[in-house]
């Protein structure tokens, strides 16, 4: 970390002041900071049946991990996110049940029940959010200095000149030069990766411990993306920050991913580390993704699609266990006749941990009732991995 | 010979085009509309003001010997020629008069005198002979006020009942706007009419329990006056020593505090409403009733643009950052209104305005003997007949709320140029 030039002594105060705060206090890395367990969140629509965004839903982070959520528009990735900030506006959103359990400075709170002005200390202290548009993200009336400063002011009780600096130093971090004039910059005059720094300056400043990204890269040029993705890589390793990165690139979760989860349709449909999941992917949908990646080898009439390989019933056999009858749940089938449903919603669904640490959405049979696993828990960081494999080669099942 | 070139690094600065200085029209109207205001406006202490020796107030000072005279630049016929004689040598006696009090025989005007005393009108005398240049200068400065002061109050209220309704938005929402439709739906002009009537109600009772008050005073002081001896006492009389006798008055006072607590008179207000009050007061009840049924399309407008800044995603990064809900709505959304709020306040003034000169004109809005462009337009229009035509009595009025107007929508469309997101910003 740099300090700026401008930050004398007397500013260097409440930095030293905030280590010897408890959310900044050497964490213990071995239990997770975030475990959502069991959501599920629902839409009104005028038109019909209440929309089943999320279904079921179960992770869990661990500090200085990123756990990478893949999948279509529409299977619930962000809505998970914006439940852990109680952002899904309600109505017509209602969190119908399940839990979301977060460590707050030592002592595990459900973000679901805690009362309001609590959920706002959470919101930006805790819990910081970056968001998809940087171009819209940041208020175009004001000078992006005031609005770091309003994010460092709103949970930290430092005076108006502590904060400036405080800003200061956070648009060093994520490395825009010249801090001082750019905060009394207004949003326009900023290009798109630098607005996104800007929001990942604002949402660092009061050092979360935990940072949501809803596709932070997706607006913006690879160049700037994979700088921003670099960036916040480093800002994670510095300060043990653990990160949820909510994108459909594939690339992205290579590159940046520890533990993966894919969802479909509101429902996690795989659940593994992120080499795991990328050379032995076992829904078909998952394969379905890695196999719609054009190939830079070898030339095709026509890529492949994902539903071509999904359409294929051969690949909803290949699962462990598929001989005791363990099938992979696909919303699109019919149900398996041996099919055992619990009582009330999602109760058809079961999350399987069918090989060590490798979770898998499939139906609760039979077969699956009589081996309950444990709730998807992955303390993998690829950084700590001795044996990480040195390239991400995807299976194409549909090449093979 | 060539031509010499810098490179685009080290070309300047281009020229910033200045929003303000967009639109033409808009800045003749701002031009002419501070004419008009500082004329207005600014003369108003000078026109409600009463000259030194006299009693009455500038705007309503006239002699009925100078009726309906038309300006002075404007051709006069043969009955005006001769009244405009008449009235200057009238002027031109009064003068010697007042010159030489005490002389028995006055010598009669001198042609020079007589010249010297004819008056020269601008605008032209209404009926009452009262320079109409004077009354429409105090028009406009009443009309212009209460346009301003009414468009305040509807910015206000319009800004925070729309942004209100979008903020909070659902059921709340629906019901707050189903209660504008409604407002919408009955007929403005009925609103005022309502309004204002029961502020006239309000005036005039205390007006008449001021006089009830009055009354007995003047007869408790005839009783006090004939039992001193005093038989011939009359109220005229008796209002003439309440004046002088401070003892008597106090007394009285007193009793007069007991005869209301026993209930035999109406209890009043402490504050008693002098002439000047009440007029005050009657504007002030104008100007909110056109305030309080313009601010419909406000809350509308602000409404429609506080939906699309709630889906911003800088509100919701707000309140991802943990910004409290009144915060956001006053530090995050406001601001970003800012625009909207002073072009639709620009182009309500005008409206309001011209509200008021309506109203004026059908007789609700500002009482006689104040005048404002409404009224003076309505009185002009009363002297528009087939036998004579008293022209400049409705021309400079509605000339004057025609360029006001006008003026005021130009600036208001500059402002919605200047503001308009749409433009580029270099």
């Amino acid at each position: 970390m740099t300090t700026t030039p401008t930050a004398t002594p007397k500013t260097e105060a409440p930095k030293v002041a905030k280590a010897a705060n408890p959310k900044h206090a050497k964490r213990d890395e071995s239990t997770p900071i975030l475990r959502v367990d069991d959501l599920a969140v629902s839409f009104d629509n005028a038109k019909g049946p209440r929309i089943q965004a999320v279904d079921g839903v179960r992770m869990s982070i661990y500090p200085r991990q990123t756990l990478a959520v893949v999948g279509e528009s529409g299977c619930g990735k962000s809505v998970t996110a914006m439940s852990a900030l109680r952002l899904v506006p309600m109505p017509p959103g209602r969190i119908d049940r399940g839990a979301i359990h977060f460590d707050h400075q030592g002592k595990m709170i459900d973000l679901v029940k805690i009362p309001d002005p609590e959920m706002r200390k959470v919101r930006g202290g805790e819990i910081a959010m970056i968001f998809q548009e940087p171009m819209t993200s940041l208020n175009p009336v004001y000078t992006v200095g005031d609005q770091i400063v309003e994010a460092i002011t709103l949970h930290q009780n430092v005076r108006t000149a502590e904060a400036y600096a405080l800003a200061a130093r956070a648009m060093t971090d994520v490395g825009i030069p010249d801090p001082e004039s750019r905060l009394k910059a207004y949003p326009h005059q900023f290009s798109g990766g630098m607005r996104q720094r800007v929001m990942i300056a604002m949402a660092l400043a009061c050092e979360p411990t935990l940072l949501l990204a809803d596709e932070p890269t997706t607006a913006l040029d690879v160049t700037i993306q994979a700088q921003i993705l670099e960036l916040l890589n480093e800002l994670q390793n510095t300060r043990q920050m653990a990160i949820m990165l909510i994108t459909h690139d594939l690339g992205v979760v290579a590159e940046n991913a520890d533990v993966v989860c894919v969802m479909y349709a509101g429902r996690v449909v795989e659940y593994a580390n992120v080499f795991e999941l990328f050379s032995n992917p076992l829904h078909p949908y998952t394969r379905g993704l890695f196999a719609s990646i054009p190939k830079m080898h070898g030339r095709l009439k026509r890529l492949i699609t994902i539903s071509q390989v999904v359409d294929n019933p051969e690949e909803f056999k290949k699962l462990p266990g598929a001989d005791r009858g363990i099938r992979p749940w696909w919303p699109w089938h019919e149900p398996p006749k041996d099919l055992k449903p619990k009582p009330g919603p999602a109760g058809d669904y079961y999350l399987q941990e069918v090989k060590p640490d490798h979770w898998v959405g499939v139906w609760r049979t039979g077969a699956v009732e009589d081996h309950e696993s444990r709730a998807p828990d992955l303390q993998y960081r690829v950084d700590d991995d001795p044996d990480k494999p040195t390239s991400l080669k995807p299976t194409s099942p549909a090449a093979g | 010979m060539a031509e010499k070139s810098i490179p685009a690094l080290m070309a300047p600065a281009r020229q910033r085009d200045n929003p303000l200085t967009r639109s033409v029209a808009g800045i003749c109207g701002m031009v002419v509309l501070a004419i008009l205001v500082l004329a207005c406006v600014g003369t108003l202490p000078w026109t409600l003001g009463t000259p030194a020796g006299e009693n009455q107030a500038r705007y309503e000072q006239g002699t009925l010997a100078g009726a309906l005279l038309p300006p002075a630049w404007a051709p006069h016929d043969e009955t005006e020629q001769a009244q405009l004689r008449r009235f200057a040598e009238l002027r031109a006696t009064e003068e010697i008069v007042r010159a030489d009090p005490d002389a028995i025989d006055h010598p009669a005007p001198t042609e020079e005198q007589i010249r010297a005393s004819t008056p020269r009108p601008l605008f032209g005398t209404d009926k009452l002979g009262r320079d109409l240049f004077i009354r429409c200068l105090t028009g406009g400065g009443i009309s212009i006020g209460i346009g301003i002061a009414a468009a305040a109050i509807s910015v206000v209220i319009g800004t925070l009942y729309g942004a209100l309704a979008a903020y909070i938005g659902g059921r709340v929402d629906a019901l707050l706007m189903r209660i504008v439709d409604v407002l919408y739906g009955l007929p403005y002009i009925l609103l005022v009419v309502l309004l204002a009537v029961a502020g006239d109600a309000i005036v005039s009772e205390m007006t008449t329990k001021q006089a009830a008050r009055q009354k007995w005073m003047e007869e408790q002081t005839v009783l006090v006056l004939q039992s001193e001896g005093q038989t011939d006492a009359t109220r005229t009389t008796a209002r003439e020593a309440l004046d002088i006798r401070s003892d008597l008055q106090r007394e009285l006072r007193d009793r007069l505090e007991q005869e209301i607590d026993a209930g035999r008179l109406p209890r009043l207000k402490p504050t008693e409403l002098s002439p000047g009050q009440r007029k005050a007061l009657e504007v002030g009840i104008l100007l909110v009733a056109i305030g309080g049924v313009s601010w419909l399309t406000m809350a509308r407008v602000v409404r429609g643009q506080v939906l699309s800044l709630k889906a911003q995603p800088f509100m919701e990064a707000a309140r991802a950052m943990g910004v409290p809900g009144w915060r956001q709505f006053l530090l995050h959304l406001l601001p970003n209104l800012l625009g909207p709020i002073i072009v639709y306040a620009t182009l309500t003034v005008p409206q309001a305005i011209l509200q008021e000169s309506f109203l004026s004109f059908l007789g609700i809005g500002v009482q006689e003997p104040l005048p404002s462009w409404g009224n003076l337009a309505a009185d002009g229009l009363k002297e528009l007949n087939t036998i004579k035509t008293r022209w400049w009595l409705l021309l400079f009025p509605c000339v004057l709320l025609a360029t006001t107007l006008l003026a005021l929508n130009f600036v208001g469309e500059g402002l919605r140029e200047a503001f308009d997101p749409k433009r580029s910003r270099n």
